[in-house]
Formats: structure tokens, sequence, C-alpha cells
């Protein structure tokens, strides 16, 4: 499997000897296997030139762009390798016709939900006292079957996960983690912090996904299609946040793997210091790599995001009806 | 698969299979590579590296693991490099 960089380092990209060259501030040179990478992700103050953008190009590797408090600016994605204008024709059927659009909304948020009550029911297997949460979910996913418009969809998922997040208030032992109310932009809590930069960097993962499939990431069904933003890979992320990323915070949480330095206080916001996003990361990154059983076959989390996307064109085609990835634990 | 990469080359072919082997894999010392690599790029590498290689004089040997799973790394003295994603 293809892997993904993350650079922290302060210094230049360069493509030098055919791969890729890191030469950091004190001159260090570390080289990365370019035919083996499949996504670069810079937090760093790195320089680079439009000879290394044309070489990621043609290796079909996908930058994305971080800033300082770790928010998602921008990638550079490459000229679509897997271009077909059938796909996105019919994706653009799938959007325009509204009927058809509710249909893989709901499909989304569905996944999402079922998502949410596993982990609420594992923890409540564990600790108890989350039998009213997961009424609430079960309740959503009925109400979910009745929305007739794509806000109701997006309201009903938007309540249920309000009610998710206060079990966190149960599943993390830690005072330090209390949630009373979501808040982004800026995120006011540890909390927030946690998940404001898991969830960027799941629909990073997700978009570079979707490079490797033949859909288009600017038609979403369940995020609106508007003009400047990619919203399929918003999507695709709702039905994997709960087992993924949710799930690092959890471990980060309960382990104690986060201590005071790993936050910084800044602008009247909490964000994660460098070293907490380092720490963040590598958790994730062992989740993705995680394997689990699917249809009798060792699949990796991340791999299973790709199958998602697979799904999904085959909905798309008509050749089968998309059901969402659901976790059995 | 994960792969390791040991090379003792004639001293003018020494560049070439350092740039080819950076390509594929993560310099460890001098005249080592590992790795994670996928069955086509190996087949590459492979091919790329006896384009340069004097057969009579030169040898490669690759260990190659399935998974690391059974793989224990031990290091004495500096490291001189190593392969992470987080860099």
């Amino acid at each position: 499997m293809k892997k993904t960089i993350y650079i922290f380092s302060i210094g230049e990209i360069k493509r030098k000897g055919n791969t890729l060259c890191l030469i950091k501030e004190n001159g260090e040179k570390k080289y990365v296997p370019v035919s083996e990478i499949s996504s670069l992700m810079i937090f760093g103050e790195t320089t680079f030139n439009k000879r290394l953008l044309e070489f990621l190009s043609s290796n079909e590797i996908t930058l994305h762009i971080f800033n300082h408090y770790g928010y998602y600016m921008g990638s550079f994605y490459p000229k679509t390798h897997y271009n077909s204008g059938f796909m996105t024709l019919k994706q653009c059927e799938h959007y325009l016709d509204y009927a058809k659009r509710l249909i893989l909304a709901r499909k989304f948020a569905e996944g999402s939900l079922r998502n949410m009550l596993r982990n609420v029911i594992y923890y409540h297997n564990r600790k108890g006292g989350l039998s009213s949460t997961i009424k609430f979910l079960e309740d959503a996913s009925l109400k979910l079957r009745e929305a007739r418009t794509v806000e109701e969809v997006m309201a009903v998922e938007g309540q249920a996960k309000e009610q998710y997040y206060i079990s966190f208030n149960t599943i993390i032992d830690d005072a330090e983690y209390h949630y009373e109310k979501r808040e982004r932009m800026p995120p006011k809590s540890r909390l927030d912090a946690l998940l404001s930069f898991g969830n960027s960097l799941l629909y990073v993962t997700v978009l570079s996904e979707i490079y490797k499939t033949h859909l288009d990431p600017r038609i979403g069904f369940l995020h609106a299609t508007n003009y400047r933003k990619f919203s399929l890979n918003l999507d695709v992320a709702e039905v994997f946040k709960p087992i993924i990323v949710d799930r690092v915070i959890f471990t980060l949480t309960n382990k104690r793997m986060l201590d005071p330095s790993c936050y910084m206080e800044e602008l009247g916001g909490v964000y994660l210091s460098e070293k907490g996003r380092k720490n963040f990361i590598e958790q994730y990154e062992d989740k993705l790599k995680q394997t689990i059983s699917y249809e009798r076959m060792r699949v990796s989390y991340q791999r299973m995001i790709r199958l998602e996307l697979y799904k999904l064109e085959k909905h798309l085609i008509g050749e089968k009806e998309y059901e969402p990835f659901v976790t059995q634990w | 698969m994960f792969v390791i990469m040991v090379y003792d080359v004639g001293e003018e072919r020494l560049p070439k299979v350092l740039s080819i082997g950076r390509r594929y894999l993560t310099w460890v010392q001098n005249s080592v590579f590992e790795g994670e690599i996928s069955d086509a790029n190996f087949i590459r590498l492979k091919d790329n590296l006896s384009k340069v290689i004097d057969k009579k004089y030169d040898a490669i040997t690759f260990y190659i693991l399935r998974t690391t799973a059974y793989l224990k790394k031990e290091n004495l003295g500096v490291i001189k490099g190593e392969s992470t994603t987080i860099i």
C-alpha cells in the first residue's frame, strides 16, 4: 500500500535524482522513495517549485497543505488520470435528479448514524449509562427514512451527532475533555481541537482516495455542491468519522497519550501543537492500516474507504445499490 | 512486502545504484536500503538495477519479508536513516 508522508520540517522539497528530496534547514538531506508515496501532507514551512509539482503530477501524488493551526488550506490535485466523462455525467445525473440525490444523502447519513451507534453500544457494554443515547440514535435512524429533503436529512444527522458528542462525557474518562457544545472556527476546547484536526485529516485522506477512482470530488450529494469546495469527500468521510477519527480520539484520551504540551492556545481558540499533531497522526495512521475482515478478506480501513468509493461508482452506473459500510463491532 | 536490499558494486556504478534505490526504498546505511514496496515496483526496481550493474562483478541481495510482523530491528550506535512517514 502506498504511503502518505507528513512533513513537519522546515526546508525545501525538491525533485532530485528522479525522487523526492527534503533539504532541512540545517542542510540535512532526506530522500523519500517517490514510487511508494500516494500523497504528501505539508504542515511545516517548506518551499518548492513548479518542477516539483510537475514531478508530483507525473507520479500521481496529491499534495495537501495545512496552515499554522492545522487547518486544511488546499491541495495540488494533479491532472486527474482516471478521467471519465461517463462517470461525471452519471454523478451529475444523481445530483440533479432530486429523488436520486436524496437516496444517496440518506445513505451517507445512515452510515454515519449506524457507525456512531456501534461506538456507543460498545462503550455502553463496557461502562453502561448510555442507553438513552442508543435510544436517541435508533429513533434518528427511523426519522431519517421519513426525511423528505436533504436539509431534513442533515438536520436529523446534526441532532444525532449532538447527542452522540454528549455521550463522549461517559466514554472519555478524562475530565479535561468535557463536552458541552461543539465549536469550530476557532475550536474552544481540547475535544474540539481533536475533532477538528481529525476530521480535516479524514477529509484529505478521502480526497486522496477519490483521486484514485473515476469519481469527481466536486459533486457531493449530502453536502451541496457549490462554487468553491470539494464536497464528495465530505459525504464519504461522514461514514468513517465515528470509526476512524472518534476511535483515535478515544484511544488518545483514555490511554492518556496527550499532555498539556500537546495543545496551544492562540487567537482565542485551542489548537493541537506540533507534538500533539504528530501524536494524533501516529495513531491515525495506525488506525488506517488496521485490518478488519470484510467479506472473507482482510481489509485495512484505508482500503475500506476506496471500496466505499467503488460501491458508490456501482450505484451511479446503476449496477448495484449503494449500502454504506457499517462496522461489525 | 518489506524488502531489505544490500549491495556490493564497483565504485563507478555506486551512484547509479544509489539513485535507483532512493526512488523505491529508504536509505538506511551505506549500501543498505529497506522499505515497504509493491510487487510491481519490486520488479521495476530489479529491472532498473540489472540495467546498470555488471553482472560478472557486482552483487545485490534482497531479503524479502511478506509482512513486518516477524521483523525486529535493533540498532547499535547512530541511526543514519530510517523509514518513517512523519518527517
